[in-house]
């Protein structure tokens, strides 16, 4: 249990995409993405469209899945609800890796088996539309663009659990199965 | 090598003689609560019966379930809701908890604030338990279920922030002024992903509603829950109610700790949380003489029996200024009768306050909504746009008896308004 195998490493989510933009902000509540005024909408269309208008309007267009989102310190501060990220990721942004994470956020959407990436020095690091990679094993992430690496704060083994199972529920069955069989 | 009071929680949880932060653990939740909302239990309890085909939760004498938002329904498919949560309660024979008012609130006065104890929920605020000794932590989105369809949860061991309040406080201030004085000197996150401990001789000789009110809403110095070491006066509190029997634990002298702070409160003063973010605190004269038109006094941070007398003294025998709402919401039916038993309920009414029973609703703006432009004063846990109503009005957190003076003149008074209210 306290160990991360190299079979639970191998089922880790590959993060290999570009850097689709760069939110500068510590603390950044998330919710600003969709517009507060947006935050009850469930449609992912509707929720689509109105995503990154205040960043930018020619986002949609320009994402391709497997990008990612950078962020600063503490960022998802705030009362995050879940309709940005679910747009983001259904625009096919793969991972968000930031300088740090609020909690309840960082939880919320490792549950969805939505990866949240710590990496102290990140937004030095890279610039927008530059190609990065996680390597899992060695917990560092690569800018291809430049051949810079930094490390990577590693998630807990159950949260990884989480991302390789990708997302709460299903790991949650396939330990139930697990245990039911003994394995 | 000593422990902090989390490490020794999720030890005898765990099962395990000892465990540091860091640890990944398998864990018992002594209790596992919740309260009825769409998208969070009804999805729960869909998946514990169809996804998981649970028909009998693990020690169903853990859980509890409480009806306090959607209180008083507005829409019939707000009852049925409630009315499947009563019905699925039945069926797994676990409590469900209603008319009592705010969970978090209940929860503490009916027994599930047991010193040494680990409860979850999905909603952070229940780390107000913490007053008492039990660490209580949030599972956030749907992730709870964890706890209905197995006996443990995984959990990662949490370090330790401790942070001692000493010196003598200024005159008016309140908890939640200290919770936002924190904050000013230390930030957002000094605190992130650990346990914010609190103590020293300030929080030694604080109320227990005091100590809930910081506790509550110690996620906004990045907090997954907060602790305090149970004295004398909590385990007086605890002990009778308590609905297990434990060892209360308390953290030792040579435990580690990921970081100490102290913090002398003689230099915190009234304190405003200035909206869009609940980490923009600041002193309140900066914000003087600012006009406001509503005013909210209740919720799971503040509305307890001590805030409802700081309120009611500034009011007594006056009126709230036309056109100025001002809704008073005490955060338990208990907190209301006391209320009612010392007059206080009387001094809202005659002051031409809105009071309402407890009821979670108020705090984000299901009732007592706002128009775009207005601007409140508040003791609700969050201040962000939109949070009670219009996405283009606005929320400052301050405590509850500058609430009541901002009542009678539609400003946001001045500390030196503030000195006079408590000399008269």
């Amino acid at each position: 249990m306290s160990t991360l195998d190299q079979t639970l490493l191998a089922q880790m989510p590959r993060i290999h995409g570009r850097v689709a933009y760069i939110f500068e902000d510590d603390d950044f509540d998330i919710d600003q993405i969709i517009g507060v005024k947006n935050i009850r909408i469930q449609d992912l269309d509707e929720l689509c469209a109105v995503a990154m208008q205040d960043y930018d309007p020619a986002f949609a267009e320009a994402v391709k899945p497997g990008d990612v989102l950078v962020g600063g310190e503490n960022f998802g501060f705030g009362h995050p609800h879940s309709p940005p990220m679910r747009a983001m990721r259904h625009m096919g942004i793969a991972a968000v890796i930031a300088e740090s994470f609020a909690p309840t956020y960082y939880r919320g959407e490792t549950a969805m088996g939505f990866p949240q990436i710590i990496c102290p020095g990140i937004r030095d690091l890279v610039a927008r539309w530059q190609t990065v990679s996680v390597d899992w094993a060695s917990a560092t992430l690569h800018n291809v663009d430049t051949g810079e690496r930094r490390p990577i704060q590693m998630p807990s083994v159950s949260e990884c659990r989480i991302l390789a199972a990708g997302g709460h529920k299903s790991y949650l069955q396939n330990e139930l199965a697990r245990q039911h069989t003994g394995a | 090598m000593g422990q902090t009071m989390v490490e020794k929680i999720l030890a005898r949880a765990s099962g395990q003689e000892s465990v540091s932060a860091g640890d990944d653990v398998r864990v018992r939740p002594d209790f596992v609560l919740a309260y009825d909302f769409p998208g969070y239990t009804n999805v729960i309890f869909k998946q514990v019966r169809e996804e998981f085909g649970i028909q009998q939760l693990p020690s169903p004498e853990r859980f509890a379930i409480f009806i306090d938002h959607m209180v008083p329904a507005v829409k019939p498919e707000e009852e049925d809701f409630h009315e499947g949560t009563r019905e699925w309660c039945r069926q797994f024979g676990i409590p469900c908890i209603e008319r009592e008012g705010i969970g978090h609130q209940v929860a503490v006065e009916t027994g599930f604030g047991v010193p040494g104890a680990f409860a979850v929920h999905f909603d952070g605020h229940i780390a107000q338990l913490g007053a008492l000794g039990t660490f209580a932590v949030n599972m956030p989105r749907q992730t709870l279920v964890e706890a209905f369809v197995r006996e443990y949860i995984d959990f990662r061991v949490p370090p330790t922030v401790r942070v001692d309040l000493v010196g003598e406080l200024q005159p008016g201030v309140m908890a939640r002024d200290l919770f936002h004085g924190i904050m000013a000197k230390l930030g957002n996150r000094f605190a992130q992903f650990a346990v914010l401990e609190l103590g020293g001789e300030v929080i030694e000789q604080m109320s227990l509603d005091g100590r809930q009110a910081m506790t509550g809403i110690a996620m906004f110095t990045g907090a997954i829950s907060a602790l305090i070491n149970p004295d004398q006066a909590m385990l007086d509190y605890a002990k009778p109610r308590a609905k297990i029997d434990l060892e209360p634990v308390a953290s030792d002298p040579d435990c580690t700790y990921a970081a100490r702070y102290t913090i002398d409160v003689g230099e915190i003063e009234l304190m405003i949380a200035v909206p869009p973010t609940p980490s923009d605190t600041q002193p309140l004269r900066h914000y003087a003489g600012f006009d406001v038109q509503v005013g909210y006094i209740g919720s799971c941070a503040s509305g307890r029996i001590e805030d409802l007398r700081a309120a009611a003294a500034v009011l007594r025998g006056k009126k709230v200024k036309p056109g100025f709402t001002l809704n008073v919401v005490p955060t338990s039916q208990r907190v209301m009768s006391q209320a009612a038993r010392e007059g206080l309920l009387e001094v809202f009414s005659d002051a031409g306050a809105f009071v309402s029973s407890p009821s979670c609703d108020f705090c984000y703006g299901r009732i007592g909504t706002m128009r775009a432009g207005q601007r409140a004063l508040s003791t609700g846990t969050l201040n962000v746009r939109g949070r009670m109503g219009s996405p283009d009005s606005e929320i400052f957190l301050v405590n509850a008896a500058v609430i009541a003076k901002a009542a009678t003149t539609g400003l946001i008074p001045s500390p030196e308004e503030m000195q006079e209210e408590l000399v008269q």
